[in-house]
């Protein structure tokens, strides 16, 4: 009798899955790229941060030419990229392997020229591209995924795409190696360095270049670095202090992600996962080129202590927050602002998102103040606690945790305010002529998303 | 001063006793001992009136503190030109390193390469050609030997310049492509554009609130316009000096905070009033 009915999920299963794949083929068909690729269209400049999907060559010049034949005319063109080549392996390649052209990577025929990516590279330099390659198991964040989970973000396709070419700019390093050996030249031991990655890894949510030179690690590199031979490989006993990548990508390992134990600091981990156990042991011997281990131990130890602390600070403001959201008391409603990323204004359910896992990283702009000064606190002095304890910057983690306070402080005094303010409750009709949907930019932005 | 910065500039004045014939050739000898500004014109009026003519256009002439020949050359002719390429040279007037007009192009892939890499270039070279693997300040904005640095910096942040941008594209071509500088330009401005539109629509709701409220009521609203003014400007560094950081987090969506802010006040203004 009962497996009669079996047939009935199967069949269900046999036809969803298919569907599936076809429905997220059909979302990346568009004219975008990624998940959303429907609901925008790319800036002309966005084929150099994302050439596999929307780069095409310049048809100006006409014809296939030789590897000489480029350099030839180039230097003329051109000189940097050609001064750049000729320091660089490239063209100057050990025990007789030989010389690569411009031709070999950007192809010969002039009107059909291609940007090279890590796939390019990685024909010559197959182990780097295929350790990149494998970040993508350990999830996001990492590089090799950085494109595609910035592409899929919804202040992304909300927003004009020439505001959001800014973002492209660091999450292209998931479709070009010359992130952080930079063109021409494509030098291993300029990456070797911490400023191949501040570029990108610096700035309020990030401070990565700030934590680490404060740390005794980048004050002995600043004092000492000059000096030190760059040639050698990330590996123990080469360099006196660790840089990034000696840690981040030991051995030179062009792999970022697999070591990742808090995730960036932005969602709560449980630091003490059976995976998370191994990732410890990795971090601990790696230390342990200089360091007493059971001493490494410990500073991971404090790692999670600050976490922990950081985390019951973020969510008593949550709280705060999720309470005047179900007394209505956040102002603007979600009804009387633009809709939130990705929603439309007759979306069924709307409601102001509040942490983690209700999109907080979009709810940075179309927000009440009250809900910035939370986003301002979770992204910013937060994480700057946090990479202030991961890097050994004992100062950022006091600014950290100060900032976290006094934002607490300012998100519990202007609740407490709005309550007794005992204004109006607001209600779920639409305000005409409210100046939160107004604005020469707000307008713009809802006409060009 | 370290031990190392002497080596070089010991070094330095030896490659210029090389390399110096042609600037000084004019008369025939290099002036030694202290120089002052009016000294130098004196000289390179006669031997080059077009550099000077340049730099008395410049934002640096006209400025109420003269930048004259000595503060970026220094007082001694030895290593003149040499001392005036480097970055040293303008950073500390400009606000030193932790300003945004530093910091953002410090932080750029450009930034970051010549600080690994200043000790080996060779900076006898002209600034052009690409004699150096990245550009310093002075290489886009002295291009050339271009003693008019406004010509390379955009007077009204809230007005477009073609004029700017047909300086830089001659200096980006030494090492980039014509159609990616084009791109790169035109985005930039883009980008700045709505920049400014944030900025436009804070200007109109602040003039439709100051004919409701007194100005001390707008005080806060005022002081936040001001650090709006900052992160306007860090949106136009970010896209000139190509740094991500002053585009994004230093700039829109820092704007995009200033804004709903402003708004929050102006609301609350009004209900108050309606209390």
């Amino acid at each position: 009798m009962r497996t009669r009915y079996l047939w009935v999920p199967l069949l269900i299963v046999v036809i969803a899955i298919p569907l599936g794949f076809y429905y997220v083929d059909w979302s990346k068909s568009g004219e975008g790229a990624g998940l959303y690729s429907r609901n925008w269209s790319p800036q002309e400049i966005f084929a150099y941060w994302n050439p596999d999907d929307f780069y095409e060559s310049v048809d100006s010049v006409e014809g296939e030419f030789t590897g000489e034949q480029c350099v030839e005319c180039h230097q003329v063109i051109t000189p940097g990229v050609v001064n750049d080549w000729r320091k660089s392996r490239h063209s100057n390649p050990a025990n007789d392997q030989p010389v690569v052209y411009c031709s070999d990577c950007h192809g010969n025929n002039h009107e059909g020229l291609h940007l090279p990516t890590p796939k390019v590279c990685g024909s010559c330099h197959a182990v780097q591209h295929g350790q990149f390659k494998d970040e993508k198991r350990y999830g996001f964040p990492s590089h090799s995924l950085a494109l595609e989970r910035a592409m899929d973000a919804k202040h992304f396709v909300d927003k004009p795409k020439a505001e959001v070419t800014a973002c492209l700019q660091c999450h292209s390093v998931a479709s070009k190696c010359d992130s952080c050996h930079t063109r021409h030249l494509f030098s291993a031991a300029e990456a070797r360095r911490p400023e191949a990655c501040i570029t990108c890894h610096s700035g309020p949510p990030h401070p990565d270049d700030e934590t680490y030179f404060h740390s005794k690690h980048g004050q002995l590199y600043l004092a000492e670095g000059e000096t030190w031979d760059w040639s050698k490989s990330l590996s123990k006993g080469n360099y006196p202090a660790p840089t990034c990548a000696y840690c981040h990508m030991e051995n030179g390992k062009h792999q970022v992600a697999d070591k990742t134990i808090w995730k960036f600091g932005l969602k709560q981990v449980n630091p003490l996962t059976s995976g998370n156990q191994i990732r410890r042991k990795q971090w601990v011997k790696l230390c342990g080129d200089c360091h007493d281990q059971e001493w490494a131990a410990e500073q991971l130890r404090q790692l999670d202590a600050e976490r922990k602390q950081s985390w019951e600070k973020l969510y008593e403001a949550e709280s705060v927050l999720r309470d005047l959201r179900s007394d209505n008391l956040l102002q603007p409603a979600a009804k009387q602002r633009p809709p939130y990323p990705g929603d439309s204004p007759d979306t069924f359910l709307q409601y102001q998102r509040i942490g983690f896992f209700e999109g907080q990283a979009s709810a940075f702009y179309n927000v009440s103040p009250m809900e910035r000064d939370y986003f301002e606190m979770w992204y910013f002095d937060n994480l700057k606690s946090y990479k202030g304890a991961a890097h050994g910057d004992a100062s950022f983690v006091k600014e950290g945790q100060a900032e976290m306070d006094h934002s607490l402080e300012i998100i519990k005094k202007n609740a407490e305010r709005l309550r007794r303010a005992n204004q109006v409750k607001v209600t779920d009709k639409e305000v005409k002529g409210n100046i939160w949907l107004e604005g020469e930019y707000t307008e713009y932005n809802w006409d060009n998303n | 001063m370290k031990i190392h910065d002497v080596i070089q500039v010991l070094l330095f004045s030896l490659v210029l006793q090389v390399f110096s014939s042609v600037s000084i050739a004019a008369d025939g000898s290099a002036p030694s001992g202290v120089l002052n500004n009016e000294q130098c014109i004196q000289c390179h009026e006669k031997i080059d009136a077009v550099l000077t003519g340049q730099w008395r256009n410049s934002a640096h002439a006209k400025s109420k503190t003269l930048v004259d020949c000595v503060a970026c050359h220094g007082a001694f002719h030895d290593s003149a030109a040499i001392r005036a390429r480097q970055d040293q040279a303008c950073i500390e007037c400009h606000g030193g390193e932790k300003d945004p007009v530093v910091h953002s192009y410090a932080s750029s892939k450009h930034g970051v390469l010549v600080k690994m890499e200043a000790t080996q270039y060779d900076w006898t070279k002209p600034l052009a050609m690409a004699n150096y693997r990245s550009p310093g300040c002075a290489y886009c904005h002295m291009y050339a030997a271009e003693h008019d640095v406004s010509v390379s910096v955009r007077q009204d942040i809230m007005q477009h310049s073609e004029a700017v941008q047909d300086t830089m594209r001659a200096v980006c071509t030494d090492c980039h492509a014509p159609r990616y500088i084009t791109r790169l330009l035109e985005n930039g401005e883009a980008m700045l554009e709505i920049a400014r539109k944030k900025v436009r629509e804070v200007d109109a709701l602040i003039a439709q609130a100051a004919t409701e409220f007194s100005e001390q009521q707008l005080s806060p609203i005022r002081q936040q316009r001001l650090k709006m003014q900052q992160h306007l400007v860090n949106v136009s560094l970010g896209a000139g000096h190509q740094s991500p950081d002053y585009q994004w987090w230093h700039g829109q969506p820092a704007l995009d905070g200033d804004l709903l802010r402003i708004k929050g006040m102006i609301s609350e203004l009004r209900q108050q009033g309606q209390q």
